[in-house]
């Protein structure tokens, strides 16, 4: 069955074509206006993905992410016409998954939809399946995650990202190898979603994620997952 | 003195004269004592009248009682005899305690009203700062602060000079000379004129001399006259914070407009120039046949000509709003160089690129987007004004406590005269005409550079080519990212 996409924006030509476009390319789309419209049709049509606006009347792309991030996982990309590096960071920070800017080429927002979509495969053949310390238990067949005991929720890409960072085995892992790891192969130098997707892990598994103990940075290189016990 | 108090004065002195004759005549006529009685209770009275009234009426007193004390009780009764030795003893007595109480008492009057009267400066100083700190958010002129001063200090005159724009301010009859005002400016101690009335006080906080103030008809110590011209003082820095305050909140707001002006016309340009591409790009990828393929590649390809015309206007815009705010984060020279060679990939046109870029450079503290968007216009530049094939080299060096960076191509060079216009805004060199381009590019590496604080320039040679040049910050700060 093909995806279902949810497209929000509040310019009706704007929708215009991504529904042409998205269903020539075989997906199911349905769409909204505004944020509180978003909000409302997220629950009715239960989409697989969200494409969402950021200026919009009402609360406006930002609220709207920050809402829908706080009750599921589903992939969000936001599309907008702001194209700096804070307004990608506030984005990511919101809880969006990937960020494209206003024009964008069919192609390159297709292989985007794509690696939302994509799910790294859920067990990997080799390697353990799960960790655990004093605080910290992760089980990578069942997806779920443990500190201190509290089930703690990520969203797919934060577990992917977890997860391979924790597969190389405290080795540093170069920014470019895990965006392709984790979004796909068309992606590299965005790193900037690297600093706001380990942010959000470390506030979600550190203890202190300030001084972080399990996901440390290499400057200039990348990251390491460090499995140390002490600490 | 005038003429009510001169007559209470002369009932008093008639009062004194009949206390002590009253208590004469008690002993005299109806009351039989001994006279040591008699003189120790005038004695009583006229510590009583010293006391209450004076030392004139104490005075008169004492001599109308040493008279009748002589007359009436020492013997021989009925006589004055200055010479008995008693007479002397008596009157001596009678004036001392006259005079040492009358001055007692009148020191502890005169400080019972210097107290009175501190307090009262007290009560005008508090009810003076609270007046000034009620004036809220409004902004105060030193006028008000003149009338506030006035009001509480019942003062008939004032004159405040203002050191900031000269002027000077004046309420009530003129009591001061300019001169006189503006020398008090500079005076340590407040200038007090007793016979005039007058005094004058500078008006500083901390080293700020902001004026001096003049208050004519009204008595102030100089510790009141002083902390009255802080208050003042501290009155005009408020109104002067305000006004800064609510300058900046103006500047602000109308920033915050053209900052919302421009992100509304990006928005507007933005939109459907995304609804021509993605429907182009799309029709495209489905496989057009030859003729198809070539027009849609023209409008895709146009549609992004629009929107980097778009981009370059709009940031030109905020360059000269001032309204480019760079986000400085610590970046390696080397990962903006190869960032900015990634994002042109396609359109170097296999000039080969050269690196010059040694080991161990510090990094720089800088907005990365931007930076790579000045070393991806100085590319872009190199390519467009060279022939194909011909090298470009990217070199950085740190020198002078910056980092600079160098893009030399082999170009065919820029005359003098444009060399100097190069970074004017819309400016095209006779090069340029049949070369794509706004002329916005290199103004906007400009603006950009320069809002790191750094400087960009051009160094050619005709028919050698052109190098072109920039610096950046170092950053300082420890390295965690």
């Amino acid at each position: 069955m093909s995806a279902k996409i949810l497209v929000v924006d509040d310019e009706p030509q704007i929708r215009r074509m991504m529904r042409a476009t998205l269903t020539g390319s075989g997906y199911q789309v349905d769409e909204a206006r505004t944020g509180e419209e978003a909000l409302e049709k997220f629950r009715a049509y239960l989409p697989d993905l969200v494409l969402l606006d950021l200026n919009m009347p009402g609360i406006g792309g930002l609220e709207a992410c920050r809402t829908l991030r706080a009750s599921s996982d589903v992939p969000i990309i936001i599309l907008t016409v702001r194209n700096s590096e804070k307004d990608k960071v506030e984005a990511l920070d919101a809880g969006a998954d990937d960020y494209v800017s206003k024009p964008f080429g069919m192609q390159e927002l297709l292989a985007r939809i794509r690696a939302a979509l994509r799910r790294a495969p859920t067990a990997p053949e080799s390697g353990p399946r799960s960790f655990a310390t004093r605080d910290l238990e992760m089980d990578f067949e069942t997806r779920r995650i443990r500190v201190k005991g509290k089930p703690v929720r990520l969203t797919p890409k934060e577990f992917d990202l977890l997860r391979y960072l924790f597969l190389q085995g405290g080795k540093p892992v170069p920014h470019r190898e895990l965006l392709q790891a984790v979004w796909g192969p068309d992606y590299g130098d965005e790193s900037d979603y690297l600093r706001v997707f380990i942010n959000h892990l470390r506030k979600k598994i550190e203890p202190d994620p300030g001084k972080p103990k399990y996901i440390l940075t290499e400057p200039w290189v990348g990251y390491r997952f460090a499995a140390a016990e002490e600490g | 003195m005038n003429w009510e108090t001169g007559a209470r004065r002369g009932i008093r002195l008639a009062a004194s004269a009949a206390i002590a004759a009253a208590i004469l005549a008690l002993y005299y006529l109806w009351l039989p004592v001994n006279h040591t009685t008699v003189a120790l209770s005038l004695l009583l009275a006229i510590l009583g009248l010293a006391t209450r009234w004076g030392l004139p009426e104490a005075i008169l007193a004492s001599f109308v009682a040493v008279a009748g004390f002589n007359f009436f009780f020492l013997p021989p009764v009925g006589t004055f005899t200055i010479a008995d030795p008693q007479n002397w003893v008596a009157l001596v007595a009678f004036l001392v305690t006259a005079i040492t109480a009358s001055q007692l008492s009148v020191r502890a009057r005169r400080q019972a009203a210097e107290a009175i009267g501190r307090r009262r400066e007290l009560e005008r100083l508090y009810a003076l700062g609270q007046a000034m700190l009620m004036t809220g958010g409004l902004r105060p002129t030193p006028r008000d602060f003149l009338n506030l001063v006035m009001r509480t200090f019942e003062a008939p005159a004032i004159a405040f000079f203002n050191k900031a724009d000269g002027e000077f301010h004046r309420s009530g009859p003129a009591a001061f000379g300019e001169e006189e005002l503006r020398a008090a400016a500079e005076r340590d101690e407040p200038l007090v004129d007793e016979q005039r009335g007058t005094a004058l006080v500078a008006v500083r906080l901390g080293g700020t001399v902001f004026g001096s103030l003049g208050l004519a008809g009204v008595r102030l110590s100089k510790t009141v006259l002083k902390a009255l011209a802080n208050l003042v003082a501290i009155g005009l820095e408020r109104a002067r914070v305000l006004e800064e305050a609510s300058r900046a909140e103006l500047a602000h707001r109308s920033e915050a407009f053209k900052s919302a002006l421009l992100d509304a016309l990006a928005h507007d340009l933005k939109t459907p120039l995304t609804s021509i591409k993605g429907s182009v790009t799309h029709l495209l990828a489905r496989g057009p046949g030859p003729e198809e393929r070539e027009l849609l590649s023209i409008a895709n390809e146009e549609t992004d000509r629009l929107n980097r015309l778009v981009v370059e206007v709009l940031e030109m815009a905020r360059i000269e709003a001032s309204k480019l705010h760079p986000d400085r984060q610590p970046h390696r020279v080397s990962s903006l160089v190869a960032g900015a060679l990634r994002e042109l990939e396609g359109t170097l046109q296999g000039h080969p690129v050269s690196l010059d870029l040694p080991e161990g450079l510090p990094p720089a503290e800088v907005d990365g987007d931007f930076i790579q968007q000045v070393i991806k216009q100085l590319l872009d530049n190199a390519v467009r004004y060279s022939p194909g094939g011909s090298p470009i080299t990217i070199a950085a060096r740190f020198a002078g406590g910056r980092l600079e960076i160098r893009v030399a191509d082999r170009g065919r060079g820029i005359d003098e005269q444009e060399q100097a216009r190069i970074f004017d805004k819309f400016f095209r060199g006779r090069e340029a005409r049949g070369v794509p381009g706004t002329g916005l590019g290199l103004s906007i590496a400009k603006g950009i550079v320069e809002a790191h604080g750094g400087r960009i320039w051009v160094a050619s040679e005709p028919g050698k080519g052109s190098v072109f040049g920039f610096t950046l910050p170092v950053y300082k700060g420890e390295v965690r990212a």
